[in-house]
């Protein structure tokens, strides 16, 4: 039988400049750094992370090069790597990190560089 | 019998719950937006709805990708607030309505939607960063959570969440109890939150979705998923769920109020609707 219309237009999302499509292919790879995120939104997780972070990664089964990424809190490459954007999100909030701040380095900038770039910018109220 | 008088479509982000948190409303960065949700604050007051049936998404709170449902549905009584990861909000947890909750899995079932039925779903921002501005705590009328999976793909069709409020809609009116039912949709509207391409927005397009969903929602069902992420960023796919909003709607209604501001990085936006009856064609 052929694809219906409706189940050919969403055969997949395709690729858009500047944009990391979170696909079940990434989910996959990204699996074991976001089920660590995850684990974040227990508090008593995250004092265990903040305690140990090399612990805890390594409990969570983490290979060399996806702890290195966290240890140098490399937003992009752990996006890059099938992190999902709100589970990472929770690794950058609990070591205090915003996601203006991982937005910046994501766009491979200073976090003046791109505050000064948002239509409030300077007004009262701001970040 | 049940009934469905109107509907809500409003963006939820984390940056709203922060502003409310740190009090900044009266700021002249907030004050658009805290101002701009004053008249459906008002409008739901007077409309007194005696439950709030919402689409939203949870984002990575409750669900994990070990087993990630497309469509879920709270029937608690009950639901609780999620800790997203920087420790819960200071209110009270929703109340739900487990008797219309499971009136609404047999009838979606019988209607072929086959949500994950779940007797516990924490609430995150997708609901709890816009419900304060929308009414005040103790939570007024039980809420009936829908979340969708617009996080990892494939997600499903912008047709198919007006399809699901379309059959939302066939549930309500077959209860028997006579209840006035709201639906909101929430979900960001322009952004983009990850990769070079991180704070994109584009307030045309978001003003251009209001002015769709309010006179020609079919036009926006048959946007496809990348349609969507080209033209408001990766992560206002999340759109998609005010169409499961607009679907459990007549085919004409009558815009009560509008809201927008984009100071930021993401539009926030916010359209009241009631029903207004069929389509005279």
């Amino acid at each position: 039988m052929p694809l219906t219309k409706e189940s050919k237009r969403e055969e997949g999302p395709g690729e858009l400049p500047g944009t990391l499509v979170f696909t079940g292919e990434r989910s996959r790879l990204g699996y074991r750094l976001n089920k660590l995120a995850m684990s974040l939104v227990d508090p008593a997780n995250r004092k265990s992370f903040l305690a140990d972070e090399a612990a805890y990664m390594s409990a969570a089964g983490l290979t060399p090069a996806e702890r290195e990424m966290v240890r140098r809190r490399d937003w992009a490459a752990m996006i890059a790597h099938g992190g999902n954007i709100y589970l990472i999100l929770k690794i950058a909030g609990t070591v205090g990190q915003t996601l203006l701040q991982m937005g910046a380095q994501m766009r491979g900038e200073t976090l003046d560089a791109l505050m000064a770039t948002l239509p409030g910018h300077g007004t009262a109220g701001g970040h | 019998m049940a009934r469905i008088i109107g509907g809500i479509g409003t963006s939820h982000a984390p940056s709203i719950a922060h502003a409310y948190d740190k009090k900044l409303q009266a700021e002249p960065l907030w004050a658009p937006l805290f101002d701009g949700y004053k008249p459906a604050k008002a409008w739901l007051e007077q409309a007194k709805p005696d439950l709030m049936i919402v689409f939203y998404n949870d984002h990575m709170n409750r669900f994990f990708f070990d087993a990630y449902p497309t469509f879920a549905l709270g029937v608690g009584d009950r639901h609780e607030l999620a800790d997203e990861g920087w420790g819960k909000r200071d209110f009270p947890p929703l109340s739900g309505d487990a008797e219309f909750g499971w009136h609404l899995a047999r009838s979606l079932v019988a209607d072929e939607f086959d949500p994950t039925i779940c007797q516990e779903i924490a609430i995150d921002h997708g609901i709890l960063s816009v419900l304060p501005l929308l009414c005040d705590a103790p939570w007024p009328a039980p809420v009936i959570p829908i979340a969708v999976n617009v996080i990892q793909h494939p997600l499903p069709s912008a047709l198919r969440l007006w399809k699901l409020g379309q059959a939302i809609r066939r549930a309500v009116e077959s209860y028997p109890r006579d209840l006035k039912v709201v639906v909101l949709g929430t979900g960001g509207m322009s952004h983009q939150l990850h990769g070079e391409r991180f704070g994109f927005m584009n307030p045309e397009w978001d003003n251009r979705f209001m002015d769709l969903l309010e006179a020609d929602p079919l036009a926006l069902t048959r946007m496809t998923h990348r349609e969507y992420m080209a033209l408001g960023g990766a992560e206002s796919v999340e759109l998609i769920m005010w169409l499961g909003m607009r679907g459990a709607l007549d085919d004409r209604v009558r815009r009560v109020h509008r809201n927008y501001h984009a100071p930021l990085i993401t539009g926030y936006g916010l359209v009241v609707l009631e029903n207004a009856g069929p389509s005279a064609a």
